[in-house]
């Protein structure tokens, strides 16, 4: 039997964080997740790295908390990390009383916040609403979820920690009211098998109740649901905020080559991703007040996420729990060694780690320090490597790789290249992911669908949304005979559907038009849905 | 004030194919087209009806098309013997370009795709012959080694589920052998089909294929017999080879369509008609329920252009003949508002790929049997005509009947404008 | 009506692809859509070596076949000229064909300069000069005219036409092919068309936009703007008999730059033979053709395709008896302006123009028709065949 020291539940953020303290700390821990590592909220959100400047007058603690963690992860999670700064604006509806409160709540709280003459506003970011009044230069910047998450099981990995995706947990193992291992179930298997540990910390976000459950108690997350939209290109280079009471659609990140509006919030299952027109439509004229040509740009997709708002009140609803976090020694329930850590916020998932290690720690008996601050989460790039990358990868490509890929896998992918000069071959066009990316992601042991792919390399993020790539990835691992590959209608339809999930709720303009093209190469060209046996 | 016959909107292969009835017929056709028409990147094969309302495989397309239901276009327009009509036409004019089709509008024949899976479709290219697949005892698939968008592998895996076992089907790579390195592209099926071309090519992938078939073998391609309207490269091959040479259907940019497009340009200009490139139409001028002109729009001024009889061909949504917005759907040039629902349940099914008709493909312009667009159950004009995938009531993608509706309808509008239904 | 330069519209379906002449020519580029919308997404992100970018001739093929209305070949230009604010420019030949027109006003202000100059170009052809600054050395550069058209044209008397027209001769008329502003002159005046020239216009900043001096165009499109704008006012039409004059003047600077009142001019622009076909449409244009007993072949210039205004010279030249005219429609000629003098591009722009110096050669024209200069000079160049501007035509059927 697999035996170890600490189990996480969970691969989001926080679970992610806390197993690179623990293996920092050198405590033995494996990670286990459901489905994909960060395929939950953890990547369905903003990709904001906060400021701080949106808490400051409201939470001064939480805003103190994320100028720190902001400053810390622009260090050691540079490669994940877009330092683009934010810019704070105000329009004429927005209160100026609260403006003001605003600029004296983000002094008190070490937060810059600079104010630019409206000149200056436009001149760093042209699409901005002429009707807005006063803007505020403040240090946000844009993080890519999917990437930081990889990146820090990359570093846990370095230190011993361990990690399964695919893997549900089924049971947790008491006896004697001390906690001594979890069942678990591999999802694509079906294989069950027990995990013997010390110590079980619950990370399951929205899910964390249902994972408390399993041990006979009580959590009470509420989840909230936030809707997002997906602009195909960068209409800002900068996080745009509306300075004004935090609400809904008030942020715009620019991320990587898209641009990220969000937010709303509405009360929700764990589970509840759906989306609708409805939605959107509010959210763009909401947006319309930052950006005035909103509705000329083109949306990609919408997605949602549901943030995990712990509540110790059951009746406490929406945007006014508390976004900090909470950490639940069960001991108090009864169970010993377990532990549920719930809310918090993308920004502070290494403060929230290392305050829960700290405790975990001591309840182990170990001593060592938190030095997740310290060290980068993926150490740079040496230029013999990225020299090596320029001259192999097609132009715009090298550097997107390396940040996308890590310094061990763009070696590998490198050596593919070097082998086979081909496989520079641009499977993705609109994101320019090569032919070696996907085969490398694709011969990982935790790659079992393309949407897996997708979400190490952004292959079908861009413009077509995965109306080109869909066949070339699933010819492509079809060729290369990964184990997971034997269906490719089935291939086909998991990616193009996951896609098209994200398409439905803006199904207008060039959005219909492009489903369009979709629709006419897979079901007139390919018939891929034509499964009659021809005798 | 310069005036024609017939001006007909729009550059795909209902607007093409309407433009070559019509001058065949003695018009004075104009065309204006604003982008190439989706022709180029489609298969250029014609697809009459594949699968019936029930969902369910038409073996014999005619009788299909009359069991349709009540709005679809082909019930419209007259149903199976005016589709009989469409389709002789569009065969005879292949035939006078060089480029003769093969099939009748009775039978469907199962046109193999690039993903190994094969669908339903009626006219095809001598080099799409399915039929001399589906004879063969022996399919070899044909990859290129360093071509983008084939591949060879999937093809044979897909097509051993579909025809079973009674064939032996395997997979031959050949060697390109192009220069390859950082500062030149991928290579796409146009550079192969260039390549094939060349005396050199072809002698290069004879010499790589020739002992791997023989007569009872079926070669499976990518489209890349060559990029004009003619069979010499297939022809050569085909002779060298001394088997049969199947293309697939397959994904943008499909050569096997851009040599349609070629072949009906070709047809138009020497019957002289007139294309005016990136004209864009906003509107048209209509006087006492007649269309006098239609009016373009660019960097410098509009214009008016006039005509006895309108063809509008402007391609549905993709083609930016229909405009779309939360629950508004728009035809600009007529100015026709066309109601659809807000609520996205009733605007599309959950799954992309549902096993039945989109709901938001078969919105469209409503027109009368004659094709003349209706708004608001009356008649917009009467000298104009709205054909192709503007219309409403079908979805050619489930269907397999896009090129089938454009051919038809195209047709129907120019015989009634001439009076011959 | 506002141009929004973005790359959003684009839907990836490559149709571009299929009609981009240099993508059939050389796999060094990568063709129009990834170069345009799609690396237009990633530039805001990264930036990197691109030797591809370097390849778009600007021919604006690819504009033409987009159902989608991307502004494909100007989100290159822009791109162009962004890259080259960072990287180093391959050779000479760029900013030397870029700014032709202060070559040429240099050379036709000296005394005997254009004799100096041609003769110049000759030695500089024969000592492999021209090769190391980047021009390549197989093509026929155009030479200079002794006289510049704006000083041949004070020498011309006109008699008062209730028609007044600016023409905006562009430089390749200017300073190298002042014959054919002298040709619209004639044509004009005989049409009772009173032809006014500004010499305060400077190059349209074609050559500068497809060489990537963005910047540079604006200096001068800012100066024709304001003049263009004033003529109108004055109640003049502006013509051009160079259809990358006029697409520039009436498109490109709507898409690049935003200089108010542009649309207002815009709406007053024709090419030259345009022109004369409003006139035919309205009953106005004379037909006193006498017959020339010719057969020629005409050549469409991409800029001219490009501006939804169809082939005007095959509705007027056919109007001259005896005239056998047809259409070659063969594609792009491959010079794109100074793209095929480049040393590294000569190649691709021959290959680009194979095969409609295969049609010419086969048709058996004794004379090729095109608008373009630079495509003239291609077509001569690849085949041998003289070619004219229709003007020329027309000034000779006229008799005058």
């Amino acid at each position: 039997m697999l035996k170890t020291t600490v189990v996480v539940i969970g691969g989001g953020v926080t679970g992610v964080g806390i197993l690179r303290d623990l293996s920092m700390r050198g405590i033995k821990a494996i990670l286990v997740e459901r489905d994909d590592l960060g395929y939950w909220t953890s990547s369905r959100f903003h990709g904001l790295l906060h400021s701080g400047g949106r808490y400051a007058v409201k939470d001064k603690e939480a805003a103190r908390e994320c100028i720190e963690e902001n400053t810390i992860l622009r260090r050691i999670g540079r490669h994940c990390v877009e330092a683009t700064e934010s810019i704070f604006v105000r329009a004429p509806e927005d209160s100026e009383e609260y403006e003001q409160e605003w600029v004296k709540s983000c002094k008190e709280c070490g937060i810059s916040a600079i104010p630019i003459t409206m000149d200056e506003a436009f001149r760093l970011e042209p699409n901005l609403s002429r009707k807005i009044v006063s803007a505020y230069r403040c240090p946000g910047a844009a993080v890519d979820g999917f990437r930081l998450l990889w990146q820090t099981v990359a570093s846990a990995q370095r230190y011993g920690g361990q990690f399964r995706t695919y893997t549900e947990v089924i049971g947790i193992e008491v006896e004697n009211g001390l906690v001594c291992g979890v069942k678990v179930r591999d999802r694509w298997t079906g294989q069950e098998e027990n995990i013997a540990c010390d110590f079980v910390i619950s990370a399951a976000g929205s899910f964390a109740g249902e994972v408390a459950h399993m041990a006979g108690l009580t959590v009470n997350v509420k989840p909230s649901k936030g809707t997002l939209i997906a602009f195909n290109h960068r209409l800002c280079q900068r996080v745009i905020h509306r300075l004004h009471k935090s609400s809904d659609a008030d942020i715009f990140v620019p991320h990587g080559s898209i641009t990220i509006l969000g937010t709303s919030s509405i009360d929700s299952a764990p589970d509840d991703t759906s989306t609708e027109t409805a939605e959107v439509e509010a959210m763009l004229k909401i947006g319309q007040v930052t950006f005035e040509d909103i509705y000329d740009y083109r949306i990609l997709r919408v997605f949602a996420g549901t943030r995990p708002l712990y509540s110790a009140d059951p009746n406490a609803k929406g945007r006014n729990a508390s976004r900090g976090f909470v950490t639940l020694d069960h001991a108090h329930d009864g169970i010993k060694h377990f532990m549920s850590v719930c809310g918090g916020k993308f920004t502070t998932y290494r403060l929230m780690a290392e305050k829960v290690v700290d405790i975990v720690a001591g309840q182990l008996g170990v001593n060592e320090k938190c030095r997740t601050a310290e060290e980068d989460l993926v150490p740079d790039p040496t230029p013999e490597l990225m020299g090596r990358a320029k001259r192999l990868f097609p132009s715009y490509g090298a550097e997107l790789a390396a940040s996308r890929l890590g310094n061990e896998k763009l070696e590998r992918v490198l050596e593919r290249m070097e082998k086979s000069p081909e496989e520079k071959e641009l499977v993705c066009e609109c994101e320019n992911v090569t032919l070696a990316e996907v085969e490398e992601i694709a011969s990982e042991p935790t790659s079992h669908t393309v949407s897996d792919i997708r979400r190490r390399t952004r292959l079908g993020m861009g413009t077509c949304q995965g109306t080109f790539c869909a066949y070339r990835s699933v010819g492509a691992v079809d060729r290369k005979g990964v184990p997971w590959a034997k269906d490719t209608v089935e291939l086909f339809k998991e990616f193009l559907e996951t896609r098209w999930k994200g398409i439905r709720p803006v199904l207008w303009g060039n959005m219909l038009r492009d489903t369009e093209l979709t629709r006419a190469i897979y079901d007139a060209a390919l018939n891929l849905t034509g499964v009659e046996e021809i005798k | 004030m310069k005036k024609t016959d017939m001006i007909i909107v729009g550059c795909g292969l209902s607007g093409l194919f309407a433009a070559c009835v019509a001058a065949s017929r003695g018009k004075k056709v104009q065309i204006l087209s604003y982008g190439a028409g989706t022709l180029a990147i489609a298969g250029g094969i014609v697809d009459l009806l594949g699968y019936g309302d029930d969902g369910k495989f038409c073996a014999n397309p005619l009788v299909g098309i009359d069991k349709i239901a009540a709005q679809h276009p082909y019930q419209k327009v007259g149903g199976s013997a005016v589709v009989k009509r469409a389709i002789t036409e569009f065969l005879e004019i292949a035939k006078s370009c060089g480029y003769p089709y093969l099939g009748t509008p009775e039978e469907n024949v199962w046109v193999p795709t690039a993903i190994g899976n094969f669908k339903p479709s009626c006219l095809v290219p001598k080099s799409m012959d399915a039929k001399a697949l589906l004879a063969s005892k022996k399919i070899l698939v044909v990859g290129f080694d360093t071509m983008k968008d084939f591949y060879a592998h999937m093809v044979v895996k897909n097509f051993t589920k579909r025809l079973g076992e009674s064939r032996t089907i395997s997979e031959h790579i050949v060697a390109l052998n192009f220069e390859y390195g950082k500062d030149l592209r991928d290579i796409n099926a146009m550079d192969v089909a260039r390549w094939l071309e060349t005396p050199e090519g072809q002698a290069s992938f004879i010499s790589q294929v020739k002992d791997k078939v023989d007569a009872d073998t079926a070669i499976v391609l990518p489209p890349v017999l060559g990029l004009e309207p003619n069979y010499e490269v297939y022809d050569k091959l085909h002779q060298a080879l001394g088997c049969s040479i199947v293309e697939v259907s397959s994904i943008p940019p499909a050569v096997t369509g851009l040599r349609l497009d070629k072949m009906l340009r070709a047809y138009a200009k020497k019957h002289s008609v007139q294309i005016i490139e990136k004209a864009r139409v906003v509107g048209a001028e209509i006087v006492d329920g007649r269309c006098e002109a239609v009016i373009t729009e660019g960097f410098d001024r509009k214009r008016k252009f006039y005509a006895d009889q309108f063809i509008i061909a402007t391609g549905g949504v993709y083609g930016g003949g229909l405009k779309t917005f939360i629950g508004q759907m728009k035809e600009p040039i007529l100015n026709i508002d066309i109601e659809v629902p807000r609520v996205q349940t009733q605007w599309s099914h959950k799954k992309l790929f549902d096993n039945q008709k989109q709901i938001f493909a078969q919105y469209g312009v409503s027109v009368d049997e004659t094709l003349a667009p209706l708004s608001a159950g009356k008649k917009v004009a009467s000298n104009v005509k709205v054909i192709g995938r503007s219309l409403s009531g079908y979805d050619f993608c489930y269907e397999k009947s896009g090129n089938g509706v454009a051919l038809t309808t195209a047709y129907k509008a120019v015989a009634a404008f001439c009076e011959e239904d | 009506m506002r141009h929004v330069i973005d790359p959003d519209k684009c839907t990836a379906c490559t149709i571009c692809l299929t009609v981009c002449p240099v993508t059939a020519a050389t796999r060094k580029f990568r063709g129009p859509k990834m170069t345009g919308p799609a690396l237009t997404r990633l530039r805001k992100l990264v930036s990197d070596d691109d030797p591809m970018l370097d390849y778009c001739s600007n021919c604006k093929n690819c504009d033409m076949a987009c159902p989608s209305g991307v502004p494909i070949s100007t989100l290159n230009m822009l791109a162009k000229n962004e890259y080259y604010k960072k990287h180093p420019r391959k050779s000479k030949a760029d900013d030397m064909l870029a700014h032709s027109e202060k070559m040429g006003k240099l050379i036709t202000s000296l005394p005997l300069g254009a004799t100096f100059a041609n003769l110049g170009a000759a030695i500089g052809k024969s000592i492999g000069m021209l090769g190391s600054m980047g021009i390549a050395e197989k093509q026929e550069l155009p030479k200079y005219a002794s006289e510049s058209f704006l000083s041949k044209f004070k020498k011309i008397k006109q008699t008062h036409g209730k028609r007044k027209v600016v023409f905006f001769s562009g430089c390749f008329i200017n300073y190298n092919q002042p014959n054919v502003g002298v040709d619209l002159v004639k044509v004009y005046q005989h049409n009772g068309i009173e032809v006014a020239t500004d010499e305060r216009f400077v190059c349209c900043g074609s050559p500068m936009v497809s060489g990537g001096y963005i910047d540079d165009a604006r200096k001068n499109a800012e100066k024709n703007v304001k003049l263009l704008k004033q003529w109108v006012d004055k109640g003049y039409d502006i013509i051009t008999a160079c259809t990358s004059c006029g697409l520039m003047l009436k498109q490109e600077y709507q898409e690049l730059f935003d200089f108010a009142q542009m649309s207002d001019y815009a709406a007053h622009m024709y090419d030259s033979i345009e022109y004369l076909e409003r006139l035919y449409e309205m009953g106005e244009l004379k037909t006193d053709f006498k017959a020339l007993n010719k057969k020629y072949i005409y050549h469409a210039p991409c800029h001219l395709k490009v501006q939804s205004i169809g082939r005007p010279t095959m509705e007027i030249l056919p109007l001259v008896p005896s005239v056998n005219i047809e259409e070659a429609d063969a594609g792009c000629c491959g010079i794109s302006g100074s793209y095929g003098y480049k040393a590294d591009k000569y190649e691709v722009a021959m290959k680009v123009g194979s095969k409609l110096f295969n049609r010419i050669k086969k048709s058996g024209a004794e004379k090729v028709v095109c608008e373009c200069g630079t495509c003239r000079m291609q077509i001569k160049h690849g085949t041998g065949v003289e070619a004219i501007h229709p003007l020329t035509v027309l000034r000779k059927a006229y008799g005058l």
